[in-house]
C-alpha cells in the first residue's frame, strides 16, 4: 500500500461560484493517474455525458501522474488535459491532450496531483495556485494577450519577472517554502477568447496542450491562465533504486554527447535524431542556424527542444516549427511558429494553408470569389503572408470566421468537404483532424483514431517500424535494424508475442494479429504514455539503435513504477490497466451517440492509392522487408469486417461498438454498464 | 605559498572583501594549486576546497534533472526547492542569458562559513575541505544563506528539516548506491543528461558572472550547436 508518486490531493474548482473543494487522489488510485483518473472524475462529475464542450458543466481536468515532479527518465514533463474538446467532428467527443515542460511536476510541488475545473466565470479569470492557497485573479487585464505576455505578466505578479532570479519566500514565514522557479503557467491566448475550435492551451514557450479543442472550451469558461508555484516535496519510496535506473537508462540507452556510440552521419542531420535520441533534434528538417541550447522538459533525458539566440521560436519543433517551411529566412520560419503559440492555434489544423492557397489559384477563393477573402493571396510564401493568415483565424476575421471552426467545418460550410476529401487534396481523414501518418499503410494509427476520437499522436511503433527504414532509407544506408529482427523485438517485449501482427502488408492490415497490435497500442498509451505519462518520444524504449539492439522496456518501467510508488506492477498488469482507462473512454463516447457506423474514413482513405513510399515492415513472398507500400488503399468491406473482429477481440457488441457488461465487470466498472444500460447503450452480445 | 607574518602586507578585512569582489579568491589564485592563504590575525582564512562543481552554462538544456536528482539523493524525496544546486530560466529569453546554472563554487574565502555563529556551517576536512552544514548544530540564524556573495544565495533554508543546507558534493547522500563527497562522485554530476557539468579539484578560472567553463567537443558541433 506504498503512496509514493503521489502528493494526495486533486483540486477542483467551480468556476461560476469560485469556490474550491479537495479530492482525496486515493480514492481513485485504480486509475493510476493523469488520463486514467481524468476520465474517472469526467465520469463521476458530469452528469450528462451529451453535453456540448462549451457547456459550463464540461469538466476540464489537467492531471500529473506519479512520475511527475520526479527523476523518472523523460516522464516528469508531461502533463495531461482532457474533457469534451470543441474540435472533433461530427460530434465533440470528450477527449485529450497532453503537452511537455514543468507544470504536472509544479501541480505536484504545490501539493496537487491535478486540477479539475467546473462551471464558468462571468468575467476573465485566472487561478492562482500558491502550495495549497487558491485565488481567483481578474484576468481582465490579461484578456487579448499572447501566451508569452500572458506567462510574463502572471510571473511578474506572483513572484517576479525571470529576469529576478533569487529565492522567492510563498508565504511570509520562514518555513512557508521557497523556490527559484518562476510559477509554471498555462493559458490561452486570442483564439481561445474567441472560441475557436482550433484553439491551444500553451505553457512556457513551445509547449501546448494542441489538439482537441481546449483553448476554446477554457474560452468559454472565461479561464484565461492557471498559475502554479509550489515549494513542497513529492515522496518516492525507493530514492536509491529511482537513482539507480536513471543512471542505467542513461549510460545503457541515452545518447553519449560527448562520446555517442551511434552518431548522425553529417552535422546537423536532426532526423537522425530520432534514432540516437540526441538532444535539438527536435526540428527534425532543420537544425538551427545560430548559436543555440538543447531545451529539455522536466526530467528528460532527451532534450529534444532549441532555445535560440533571436529567442524566437524557443521550443517550438516538429509540425508547428514546418508550418512555413517555405520560408526563405530560418528567423522568420520560427517567428511564424512562435505566432501560432502567440495566439494559440493547433499547428495542425492550419497547416494546410497551401490547400487554402490552391483554392485560390483556381479561382474559388479571394476576393469576389465563392468564398470571399482579401487576404494578400498574391503573397503566398512570405511572412507578410503567414501573418496575415494566421492573425485572420485567431481574430475570426476574413475566411478566419469560417477557420475559426476548424477545416473540417469551414469546407464543409464552403461546400468543398466532399469533393476535396474524396479526391485527397484535402487529408483530414478522421473525426475532423488531419492526416498524421499514411492512414492506407500505417493503419494502427487510423485504427487507433477511428475506433477513439481524436488523432492518437501515438509514436509507439511509429519511431522505429516507420521513421528508422524512412531515415535510413533517404540516405541510401541499410536499415540499422532488419526487419525480421525489428518485428520480433516488438513482438517479444510488447508481450502480442506473434512477429506477424506487425505485418503491414496489403493483407496484413486486415489480419487478426493487426486486431491485437491496435488494441495493445490503445491499452499500453492509456497507461504508461497517457496515465503515468512517459513521453511518447521516449517511451516504450523496445530497441536500442546501438550495439545492443534491445532496449530497456518492458523491466526498467516495472522498476520505475515500484521505486517511485513502492507497488509492484507487472507488465500484463499495466495493461490491463490501460485497457480498463480505454474502456472507461469508449463508455463515455456511447453515451455521447457512438455507433460503428460512423466509425469511417473519409473517402479518399478508400477510393484513392497511394502515390509515396510509407515504410513499414511487411511481409513479402514470406520474407521480411521494409516495404513502401506504394499503390494501397483501405478496402472497405475488409475494414469493415476488421472492425467487428476489433470489436469482438474489445469485448464489445459487433453490432454497435458497444462495450458488454461483461467486458466492463471484468474491468471494474460495473458502474460504468449500469450507466449504459440506464441509457440502454450497453453492448448486447459479442 | 605562505608568506611570513612579519613580510606580509597588513590586510583588513573589509579591504580584503573590497578588493576581490564577490568572486573570493578564486579570481585571484584559480587555477593555482594553492590550499592555504595567510592573511593577518583579523581576516578569517581556511583551506579552500579539494573539489569544484563546473557547469558550462552553454551545454544546459534547463531540464532540472539535477534539482530532481540532488534533492532525491540527500533527502530521498523530489523537490528542486530542496535541491543545492539551482537552474533558473526564462522560457522566452534569448542564448545564452535565457539560462543560470546556480552552483555553490566552494569559496576559497566561504562567507557562509564564517557568518555562522556555533560552527554548523564549517569545512570538513574528512571531505577535502568540502563547506557543509552539520544541521544537528544548526540553529536556523540563516547568517549563512545571507552571507553568500552570490545571488540566488547558494545556501537553502531547508524549511521542512528546519536547517541551513549546501552542495557538499554529495559527502552525504545516503540516498543513492554510490560513494559520493570528492573522493567520489556527484549526483548531478552523473545524471546530468548534457554532461554539463564536471567535478574537478583545480579552483576554477571564474569571475562574478561565473565560471570560465566549455565542455564543449566536437561532437557538440555535429549537432549544429556551437561548441565556442
Amino acid at each position: 500500500m506504498a503512496t509514493g508518486g503521489y502528493v494526495g490531493k486533486i483540486l477542483y474548482v467551480n468556476l461560476t461560484d469560485k469556490t474550491t473543494e479537495t479530492i482525496e487522489t486515493s480514492k481513485y488510485e485504480k486509475f493510476a493517474g493523469g488520463h486514467g483518473i481524468a476520465s474517472a472524475l469526467f465520469f463521476d462529475l458530469v452528469a450528462d455525458k451529451q453535453i456540448g464542450a462549451y457547456d459550463p458543466d464540461n469538466l476540464v481536468t489537467v492531471m500529473s501522474s506519479p512520475f511527475s515532479g520526479t527523476l523518472t527518465p523523460s516522464a516528469s514533463g508531461r502533463t495531461e488535459m482532457t474533457g469534451i474538446g470543441s474540435y472533433s467532428y461530427p460530434v465533440e467527443w470528450y477527449t485529450r491532450s497532453n503537452f511537455g515542460g514543468r507544470f504536472g511536476g509544479m501541480m505536484k510541488f504545490a501539493g496537487w496531483d491535478g486540477i479539475c475545473i467546473q462551471g464558468a466565470s462571468d468575467t476573465p479569470v485566472w487561478i492562482n495556485v500558491v502550495n495549497d492557497k487558491v485565488t481567483f485573479e481578474d484576468a481582465s487585464a490579461l484578456w487579448g494577450l499572447y501566451t508569452d505576455e500572458t506567462q510574463e505578466e502572471i510571473w511578474k505578479t506572483v513572484s517576479g519577472s525571470p529576469d529576478v532570479r533569487d529565492w522567492y519566500h510563498l508565504s511570509n514565514t520562514r518555513d512557508g517554502g521557497r523556490t527559484t522557479q518562476k510559477p509554471a503557467v498555462l493559458c490561452i491566448g486570442p483564439a481561445g477568447e474567441n472560441l475557436n475550435r482550433n484553439a491551444t492551451c500553451q505553457h512556457d514557450a513551445g509547449n501546448a496542450a494542441g489538439q482537441g479543442g481546449f483553448g476554446g472550451v477554457w474560452g468559454s469558461k472565461n479561464l484565461k491562465a492557471i498559475s502554479v508555484i509550489g515549494s513542497g516535496s513529492v515522496p518516492i519510496a525507493d530514492p536509491a533504486a529511482l537513482m539507480d535506473l536513471r543512471l542505467k537508462m542513461q549510460k545503457e540507452s541515452a545518447y553519449n554527447v560527448d562520446a555517442p556510440e551511434l552518431e548522425a552521419p553529417f552535422p546537423g542531420f536532426n532526423l537522425y535524431g530520432i534514432m540516437t535520441k540526441q538532444p535539438a533534434y527536435g526540428g527534425l528538417l532543420w537544425a538551427p542556424n545560430q548559436p543555440a541550447r538543447p531545451q529539455g522538459c522536466q526530467g528528460c533525458f532527451k532534450c529534444c527542444q532549441v532555445t535560440f539566440e533571436s529567442g524566437i521560436g524557443n521550443g517550438d519543433i516538429c509540425t508547428e516549427s514546418l508550418y512555413f517551411m517555405a520560408a526563405t529566412d530560418f528567423n522568420e520560419q520560427m517567428k511564424a511558429a512562435f505566432l501560432l503559440d502567440q495566439v494559440g492555434i493547433n499547428a495542425y489544423d492550419v497547416f494546410n494553408h497551401a490547400y487554402l492557397y490552391g483554392l485560390y489559384k483556381q479561382g474559388i477563393l479571394g476576393p469576389g470569389m465563392q468564398i470571399e477573402s482579401n487576404l494578400p493571396w498574391e503573397k503566398y510564401g512570405t511572412y507578410e503572408f503567414m501573418d496575415a493568415f494566421t492573425k485572420c483565424v485567431a481574430e475570426g476575421t476574413d475566411i478566419g470566421a469560417d477557420l475559426k471552426e476548424g477545416i473540417r467545418r469551414a469546407t464543409e460550410k464552403w461546400g468543398r468537404w466532399d469533393i476535396d476529401s474524396s479526391s485527397g487534396a484535402l487529408k483530414y481523414p478522421y473525426w475532423g483532424y488531419m492526416e498524421h501518418y499514411e492512414p492506407r499503410v500505417e493503419v494502427e494509427w487510423a485504427y487507433g483514431t477511428i475506433f477513439g476520437e481524436r488523432d492518437t499522436n501515438e509514436h509507439s511503433f511509429n519511431w522505429d517500424l516507420h521513421w528508422m527504414p524512412l531515415v535510413t532509407a533517404a540516405i541510401g544506408a541499410p536499415p540499422l535494424i532488419p526487419a525480421k529482427d525489428m518485428v520480433e523485438i516488438w513482438a517479444e517485449k510488447s508481450g502480442i508475442g506473434d512477429p506477424t501482427a506487425f505485418d503491414y502488408s496489403a493483407e496484413g492490415v486486415y489480419s487478426d494479429g493487426m486486431v491485437k497490435v491496435t488494441a495493445w497500442q490503445r491499452h499500453h498509451t492509456r497507461f504508461w504514455i497517457q496515465s503515468l505519462l512517459m513521453c511518447d518520444w521516449a517511451w516504450p524504449n523496445f530497441v536500442n539503435y546501438t550495439a545492443d539492439k534491445n532496449g530497456l522496456s518492458p523491466e526498467i518501467e516495472m522498476g520505475l513504477y515500484s521505486a517511485v510508488t513502492g507497488n509492484p506492477l507487472t507488465w500484463e498488469e499495466s495493461i490491463q490497466i490501460g485497457r480498463r482507462i480505454w474502456n472507461l473512454d469508449r463508455a463515455i463516447w456511447v453515451l455521447q451517440g457512438r455507433h460503428r457506423d460512423q466509425e469511417v474514413f473519409a473517402n479518399y482513405v478508400y477510393d484513392t492509392v497511394t502515390e509515396a513510399a510509407h515504410q513499414m515492415p511487411m511481409l513479402e513472398n514470406g520474407e521480411w522487408v521494409y516495404g513502401e507500400g506504394i499503390g494501397r488503399n483501405i478496402d472497405r468491406a475488409k475494414f469493415e469486417d476488421f472492425k467487428g473482429r476489433f470489436y469482438a477481440y474489445e469485448g464489445w457488441d459487433s453490432s454497435t461498438g458497444w462495450p458488454l457488461r461483461a467486458t466492463l465487470e471484468e474491468l471494474d466498472l460495473a458502474d460504468v454498464a449500469n450507466e449504459l444500460e440506464g441509457h440502454g447503450l450497453l453492448g448486447a452480445s459479442a | 605559498m605562505r608568506p611570513m607574518a612579519d613580510e606580509a602586507k597588513t590586510v583588513s578585512r573589509r579591504e580584503f572583501l573590497t578588493g576581490i569582489g564577490g568572486a573570493g579568491m578564486g579570481a585571484v589564485i584559480g587555477g593555482l594549486a594553492v590550499n592555504a592563504l595567510w592573511v593577518d590575525d583579523r581576516v578569517f582564512a581556511v583551506e579552500a576546497s579539494g573539489g569544484y562543481l563546473l557547469v558550462d552554462t552553454m551545454k544546459c538544456a534547463g531540464c532540472e534533472t539535477c534539482m530532481l536528482a540532488c534533492s532525491l539523493v540527500h533527502l530521498g524525496r523530489s523537490n528542486p526547492s530542496l535541491s543545492r544546486i539551482q537552474m533558473v530560466k526564462n522560457p522566452f529569453g534569448q542564448f545564452p542569458s535565457d539560462t543560470d546554472q546556480v552552483q555553490c563554487r566552494q569559496c576559497p574565502y566561504p562567507s557562509c562559513v564564517d557568518a555562522c555563529p556555533v560552527g554548523a556551517m564549517h569545512v570538513d576536512p574528512a571531505n577535502a575541505f568540502v563547506r557543509r552544514v552539520d544541521a544537528a548544530k544548526c540553529i536556523g540564524c540563516e547568517r549563512c544563506v545571507n552571507a553568500c556573495p552570490f545571488t540566488p544565495s547558494r545556501v537553502q533554508w531547508n524549511f521542512e528539516d528546519r536547517t541551513a543546507q549546501k552542495c557538499d558534493l554529495c559527502a552525504d547522500a545516503p540516498y543513492w548506491n554510490e560513494d559520493g563527497g570528492p573522493a567520489g562522485k556527484q549526483a548531478c554530476v552523473e545524471s546530468c543528461p548534457m554532461k554539463a557539468i564536471t567535478f574537478t579539484t583545480a579552483i576554477p578560472m571564474q569571475n562574478d558572472a561565473g565560471y570560465d567553463v566549455n565542455l564543449r567537443n566536437a561532437h557538440w558541433a555535429t549537432l549544429a550547436l556551437p561548441t565556442d
